[in-house]
């Protein structure tokens, strides 16, 4: 795109969730609201940069939309048109003042792409395509599969959803934590999906983090007395702060003990911390906030050595009493090493042995094998690298992994 | 033309003694590979596939499919990774010799058919 219009894709990116959410309250159908919703979109992204932008953008957006749904219906066929035209002039040019606020919409539409029908994956594809204003092909560029797989993906979400006879409105009151758990982690999937992409590959990608970090601040907007989707976005914000100085220019990992911290963000961490001081306490406790104090207490520190690991332990520990699970585990030996000791750590861990998932999992191998190098076992280390590294689909993790097992085979002899 | 260029897991397997720097010095050059290709428009498709001893295979035994854990081929002679790159034959023989020459393991350079597109429903 050219660069002039950066100001007008912007705009645009932030009013196409309002407008698409407007047409579907009205019409129901999600599939040819979002086909409207993108006519109107490149109506104004041809015009507005020569003409101008309108005074009343949105509402230039919504009457070009609904034009061209109706336009849609229209050509369908002989019934539709009857249809429509019996619906009458009021259902097509409605009063502005009988809707409710745009906010109010733009939830309900991401609570419908985040419909527990739908798989995770399709799931995360309709919301960067209906609330993330993402084209198909920026979202299939990023996901790294062809534009028509990905027009599939969302054209059978979108059919999946309709045929669940969900309708435009707010999930019932004794579903909607349970409904919300999912956006959030939806959000989440996103914001990791691009955390840990390959750099190599990233020339095209959209940037999956960015978007991830937009989406959350909307659905903050929208849900200001959550303490969970303020503690997912300080997450977000104090991990990506140190985005830099995670990898070196040809792609390779750097741990975080070996990051140069004057790379990180400090705006970013600021904002991530200052969200962070506004919401524990306030609110009920829950995963994504202790998990951004773990984040807060590594981006305060000014050298790997100054990190206050008994804090981070003592939030492992609360972690995993809310949130119990291998991974908790995993981190709270990490942690419990740098307190008290490599052995200590190895041993939480054996406690593990047992659970077949974290027996599988690339990462707990990972993990007992810094720990074994730690503790000075090069041998079993580098088996456990070596392990680790044939184990993980991540070609940059891959890599780190192999470096750290030649490296302790060469320290030997 | 269209060529796809394979690697085996042969060459992954030889990494378990190599030194710190020849392995850096592979990555660099199958990034830098990588690279040139995207940066020419000759690259198509390029994929690493995960370790061979995460594989099945999926047999006919006994009148039915039987799926059983393990590569088709030797972990040697199984299929590690590929480029398919759009371009001479000359040029595709080229790419291969630049890994080849410092991985020191085969890899094979062969024609893709060409198809017609897939039809749009």
């Amino acid at each position: 795109m050219i660069e002039a219009n950066e100001p007008v894709e912007d705009l645009l990116r932030d009013l196409a969730p309002q407008i698409l959410a407007a047409l579907a309250r009205q019409y129901g159908q999600l599939d040819a609201c979002e086909d409207a919703t993108q006519e109107a979109l490149l109506a104004a992204l041809t015009q507005w940069p020569n003409d101008g932008v309108p005074n009343q953008p949105r509402a230039w957006l919504r009457t070009v939309a609904r034009r061209s749904l109706v336009d849609h219906w229209r050509s369908e066929s002989a019934r539709r048109q009857r249809e429509v035209r019996a619906a009458g002039a009021e259902r097509v040019f409605p009063a502005a003042d009988d809707e409710p606020a745009d906010g109010d919409d733009t939830l309900t539409l991401l609570f419908m792409c985040c419909h527990p029908a739908l798989s995770s994956t399709a799931q995360v594809a309709l919301t960067l395509r209906a609330v993330g204003g993402l084209t198909t092909k920026e979202i299939a560029g990023a996901f790294l599969v062809p534009e028509a797989t990905m027009a599939k993906r969302i054209t059978r979400a979108k059919q999946a959803i309709a045929q669940s006879g969900a309708t435009f409105e707010l999930p019932p009151a004794q579903e909607l934590a349970a409904r919300q758990e999912v956006v959030l982690s939806v959000l989440y999937l996103i914001f990791n999906e691009g955390y840990t992409a390959s750099s190599g590959a990233q020339l095209h990608r959209v940037d999956l983090t960015s978007e991830a970090i937009r989406l959350a601040r909307l659905v903050r907007r929208l849900l200001p007395a959550d303490g969970e989707v303020a503690g997912l976005l300080a997450l977000m914000l104090l991990t990506d702060a140190r985005r830099a100085a995670r990898t070196t220019a040809d792609g390779s990992l750097v741990p975080l003990e070996e990051q140069d911290r004057s790379r990180w963000d400090s705006v970013a961490i600021q904002e991530g911390l200052a969200l962070l001081a506004e919401t524990l306490g306030r609110f009920p406790v829950g995963q994504y906030q202790l998990q951004a104090a773990v984040a807060a207490v590594h981006d305060e520190a000014a050298t790997a050595g100054a990190t206050d690991w008994p804090q981070i332990s003592a939030l492992y520990d609360t972690l995993e009493r809310i949130a119990p699970g291998p991974m908790v585990t995993l981190s709270r030996a990490v942690a419990l090493s740098n307190v008290h000791g490599p052995r200590a750590g190895l041993a939480l861990l054996g406690t593990l042995d047992a659970d077949d998932l974290a027996a599988r999992s690339h990462r707990f191998d990972a993990v007992r094998a810094h720990l074994l190098e730690q503790a000075g076992d090069s041998r079993r280390a580098r088996d456990l690298y070596l392990r680790a590294a044939k184990a993980t689909a991540s070609l940059p993790e891959q890599r780190y992994l192999q470096l750290r097992a030649s490296r302790l085979a060469h320290d030997q002899r | 033309m269209k060529y796809m260029i394979m690697m085996f897991g042969g060459a992954g397997a030889s990494m378990r003694d190599r030194s710190p720097e020849w392995i850096s010095g592979m990555h660099a050059l199958m990034v830098g590979l990588d690279a040139e290709l995207r940066e020419s428009g000759e690259l198509v498709d390029s994929r690493k596939l995960m370790d061979p001893s995460g594989a099945t295979t999926v047999r006919f035994v006994d009148s039915k499919a039987v799926a059983t854990d393990g590569p088709f081929a030797e972990v040697k002679e199984s299929l590690a990774g590929y480029w398919i790159i759009e371009s001479s034959e000359e040029r595709a023989l080229e790419v291969a010799a630049k890994c080849v020459d410092y991985i020191e393991f085969p890899m094979e350079v062969r024609p893709v058919m060409d198809e017609p597109p897939p039809a749009t429903t």
